[in-house]
């Protein structure tokens, strides 16, 4: 089986991380898809009788997850953020507007197969409203246009670089690999926290002194 | 001089925690959940989720109390099913807080929302906690508008198990059985959110040993059993406590009964034997007591034509008994009896025939195993809480969930609470032994460090067929104080042990060597004297009667394919004068000369003795039947010969059974047999080892489809050097021959002894003793198919 040969030396050293095997379940879901583009049967088997689960336990959690894909995704997986504050600054209209663009629905894959589009909880950048993410890297204050020309560059094949995160944007499957805790040496690259995430600390270190004083 | 330590036998008293419960004091041992001590005093908290035998996980929320402790009250009611009381915590459920009323009420109403009302057509409608709980827990009227989430309905999980998804309330009940007690995480929890549904892997259904459990403890209709679906309202079913015919584990059972057609049976609740539980064989395999061949009316052998033609009761018994008392005659009743039919059985022989020619094993056995039955099996008391409190238990010739399953959970519950170590003696770790965590032993000789005074060897009844082993356990009993207990897979065997049905033992252990034995039991019954000499065994008795020195056969239940040599029996059976006493035609009945129509379990009362010597006491399921129990049949050809039995019934057996009294005289010395090698194959050559699967062709399954359709499928195992020895790879077919015959199956490779090859001992394409004429250990011959 092509996914055993590819996935099992690095599943066997996932695993040698964990103190109880079925620690690993998680990453080595996500090395499936890093593998095969979303978690196959062949994966679910292959995970269970790694970590000596039944198959029924790890589809439990391949299940569970919104992460884990049950269907082949875009080799670029857009996710845009319509949960309350990203949908008051316009993340419904951009996801409207791309699915418009696209021509395809939530949960849907371009027919070359290169975007696929997904409407997706909160990320944790609120302070970059509306938010995108592509392969779970962050593209920030985006708008309609900006969507577009976003996703018309990855149909392209010249994806953008994210606006914090890594130099280059990843594939699905390369950062799925990440995601299963293989390292691809871009974990420092890029801005690690962005002006407005720092504002809040900014005040604070203004304001403590002056608290200090008071004391 | 022994100097003991008492304080190890001192069971620790639990400390007691004091907290009030909506006013009530009450105390319980520290760790009780608020729940369970709220049952204490009487007070019930509403809940579907929460088992007593299954770790607590709050999942349903329907449990909901108010609490307070230190004089702190917790912002919102609390699951009660998750928390244990602590000293002076105030308590305060839906009886005395209306905030505790309101959230139950709440709790409900979300609970219903998604929830079909289609309780007239649900199995479940008329005992369903949830519907019940509805009434005395929820409101008339919801408050939801929106549209009921829908699924296709229902889905098999198994052959045997259906699921409705809508039903479900996601308790995890089943999920948490199948993983905390049977140890088979076949089903979990799938999807999420308002899709969540039980769920197995689509190429791996539900085939647990155990998965019935799940439908039993279900709290909605959302698991239904295939074979029970749509045919029962539970208010117009009349119950009986039983106990299960099948293994000697005996299982307390409920059997529910419409219109006098068995149409289920449940797990009985009984702590010191099987908890709440039963296996799937004992929860559906019932149908064969109605199945077509079911014998009516006596049958007796028509001399002109050859042919069995019915015939009335008092002809039969007139010509059976005239067969009788023509020639030595001999009984093998069979190992499924109940204690007081099998108790008449050997009363019969010893009274009516006089002679001691009867033995209950219709399986193979040794002389080996006869002493060590009369030495080590009569009169024990070793017991299911001895496996509770073992320091280790050993395995030999026993695969636990095949060949008694809810001893096997009873050990792997103690695996998972206490880490019981736990080692078998087989050729290969089976399913059932890697979920003990057993370690593996391929030889007896081989175990080093294992036993403590305080460890458990289990011995199976296979143990017979490996000349010297039982000797060798004695010996290690013997050098390390651990207790020895044997195991038969058949429910009636440990009764006709201590009711005598054993060439070398009258009843209760007496043997039948000795003199003031035999006088006890002569005065008991009120004759003159009892035949003295040591009584054959089966299979001395058939070849006796194929070489005619025995000229009579009176023969309960017994398969001469179940014997290790089917073709002795069969020469027998068709040379002696058989009198057969059967539920349905057999190969017994289609060589017998009478034929009596017996009473299966349901039709009868009786006890079984379980392998702890335990008393099974069930009731007639099917009272207005005019089936006749075995005893009635051995008590009226008693008469016709003259030699009153005086049972009248099975109380009257069992009251006289009980007023025979223990032997406090010697017991039979141990048997010390040697070890015997096994046979060295060649290459080409192996040494089968063989047992029986818990669901496979005996004839006690026969007529439950949905039942075998979970069988585990049969394949032949041989370890890898073997198979590439013949040439043959993982799935392959290999073909295991012997003179008589040949099976071929697929090759699963196995970790393994070198030119050793397992076969399931009677599956749907493996039936050893009908193809191959062999038992375990005998040299077969191995082959690539291809």
């Amino acid at each position: 089986m092509l996914l055993k040969e590819a996935t099992s030396d690095q599943m066997d050293e996932i695993i040698a991380r964990y103190p109880r095997s079925r620690s690993a379940i998680m990453p080595l879901l996500h090395l499936v898809q890093s593998i095969e583009g979303f978690v196959t049967p062949q994966g679910i088997e292959l995970v269970a009788s790694k970590l000596g689960l039944s198959t029924a336990e790890v589809s439990g959690v391949a299940t569970f997850y919104t992460q884990y894909k049950r269907r082949p995704v875009g080799e670029y997986h857009v996710g845009v953020c319509t949960n309350t504050l990203c949908a008051v600054m316009g993340g419904d209209a951009i996801f409207a507007g791309l699915k418009e663009h696209l021509g395809i629905g939530n949960d849907e894959r371009t027919s070359d197969g290169k975007v696929s589009l997904e409407h997706i909880e909160c990320n944790a950048a609120c302070d970059y409203a509306p938010l995108i993410m592509v392969n779970w890297e962050f593209f920030d204050n985006q708008t309609v246009e900006s969507a577009k020309a976003l996703v018309d560059s990855l149909r392209d094949g010249e994806p953008p670089a994210p606006s914090r995160g890594p130099d280059r944007l990843p594939t699905w499957k390369e950062n799925s690999a990440v995601l299963a805790g293989l390292n691809d040496g871009h974990a420092n690259e890029g801005v690690q926290a962005g002006p407005a995430s720092l504002v809040g600390l900014e005040i604070a270190n203004r304001q403590i002194p002056e608290i200090g004083e008071q004391r | 001089m022994t100097i003991t330590n008492n304080t190890e036998n001192v069971v620790a008293q639990a400390e007691m925690v004091t907290a009030t419960i909506d006013g009530f004091e009450v105390s319980v041992p520290k760790g009780t959940l608020i729940i369970r001590a709220a049952e204490t005093i009487g007070i019930q908290i509403p809940r579907f989720c929460d088992h007593p035998l299954l770790a607590p996980v709050g999942a349903c929320r329907q449990c909901l109390v108010d609490v307070e402790v230190n004089g702190r009250a917790f912002p919102k009611p609390q699951a009660s099913c998750t928390m244990p009381i602590e000293p002076g915590m105030v308590v305060k459920t839906q009886l005395s807080s209306p905030v505790a009323e309101k959230a139950q009420r709440g709790v409900m109403e979300f609970l219903l929302i998604n929830h079909p009302l289609d309780c007239p057509v649900c199995d479940k409608g008329g005992e369903c906690p949830l519907q019940n709980q509805a009434m005395s827990t929820g409101q008339g009227q919801t408050r939801f508008e929106g549209t009921k989430r829908t699924f296709p309905k229902p889905i098999n999980i198994s052959s045997q198990v259906l699921l409705d998804r809508e039903r479900c309330i996601l308790c995890a009940r089943c999920t948490r059985f199948s993983e905390q007690i049977a140890g088979d995480p076949f089903i979990s929890m799938s999807e999420r959110g308002a899709l969540q549904q039980v769920a197995i892997y689509e190429k791996d259904p539900f085939e647990s040993y155990f998965s019935g459990n799940t439908i039993q403890i279900c709290p909605v209709g959302a698991l239904t059993g295939a074979s029970y679906r749509f045919r029962a309202r539970p208010f117009d079913l009349v119950s009986t406590a039983t106990a299960c015919e099948h293994c000697a584990a005996g299982c307390s059972m409920r059997t529910d009964v419409r219109r006098s057609k068995v149409l289920r049976r449940l797990a009985g609740d009984d702590p010191a034997v099987n908890e709440e539980w039963n296996c799937d064989k004992g929860r559906w395999a019932f149908t064969y007591a109605t199945a077509p061949d079911r014998l009516t009316t006596p049958l007796i052998r028509n001399e002109m034509s050859g042919e069995l033609v019915p015939a009335s009761w008092p002809e039969a018994i007139a010509v059976a008994a005239a067969g009788l008392s023509k020639s030595r005659a001999a009984v093998l009743p069979g190992g499924r009896l109940t204690l007081e039919e099998v108790y008449t059985y050997q009363k019969f022989a010893r009274v009516v025939l006089g002679t001691n020619d009867i033995d209950f094993r219709a399986r193979p056995f040794s002389a080996e195993e006869s002493a060590f039955l009369a030495s080590h099996v009569v009169g024990s008391t070793i017991s299911n809480a001895d496996i509770d409190s073992a320091d280790s238990v050993l395995l030999i010739s026993f695969e636990a969930e095949e060949e008694s399953p809810i001893i096997f959970l009873r050990i792997r519950k103690q695996v998972m609470k206490r880490a019981l170590k736990v080692g078998t003696v087989a050729p290969f770790l089976t399913p059932g032994a890697s979920k003990l965590n057993a370690m593996l032993y391929h030889s007896i000789t081989e175990i080093e460090s294992f036993f403590t005074n305080k460890s458990l060897i289990l011995v199976g009844e296979r143990a017979a067929q490996t000349p010297g082993l039982l000797s060798k356990v004695i010996e290690i009993a013997n050098s390390s104080g651990a207790k020895i207990a044997w195991i038969p897979r058949r429910a009636g065997e440990r009764g006709a042990i201590e009711a005598g049905a054993i060439g070398n033992l009258l009843p209760l252990g007496r043997p039948v060597s000795n003199a003031t034995a035999r006088v006890d039991i002569a005065a008991a019954w009120g004759i003159a004297s009892l035949p003295s000499g040591p009584g054959l065994d089966t299979l001395e008795i058939l070849k006796s009667a194929a070489t005619g020195q025995i000229g009579a056969l009176l023969i309960g239940g017994l398969d001469p394919f179940d014997l290790a040599e089917p073709a002795i029996a069969l020469a027998a059976l068709d040379s002696a004068f058989v009198v057969s006493l059967e539920l349905r035609e057999s190969e017994v009945t289609k060589r017998a000369n009478v034929v009596f129509p017996v009473a299966s379990v349901t039709e009868k009362s009786g006890t079984f003795l379980n392998w702890e010597g335990r008393e099974r006491g069930f009731e007639q399921v099917l009272k207005d039947t005019t089936r006749v129990s075995d005893l009635r049949v051995l008590t009226m050809l008693a008469e016709a010969l003259a030699a009153p039995l005086n049972l009248r019934d099975s109380v009257s057996a069992k009251a006289e059974f009980d007023s025979l009294g223990e032997w406090d005289g010697e017991r039979t010395p141990a048997p010390s047999e040697p070890i015997v090698a096994a046979p060295t194959p060649s290459a080409g050559e192996a040494v089968l080892i063989t047992w029986r699967m818990l669901l496979d062709l005996g004839s006690m399954q026969d007529g439950e489809a949905n039942l075998a359709g979970t069988a585990r499928k049969a394949n032949v195992k041989l370890a890898a050097e073997t198979a590439s020895e013949i040439g043959v790879r993982d799935g392959d077919l290999v073909r295991v021959s012997t003179e008589a015959g040949s099976i071929a199956l697929p090759l699963e490779i196995t970790e393994m002894p070198v030119r050793v090859v397992w076969l399931p001992e009677n599956s749907f394409g493996s039936q050893i003793r009908r193809s191959l004429r062999v038992t375990s250990g005998a040299l077969v011959r191995i082959g690539s198919e291809a």
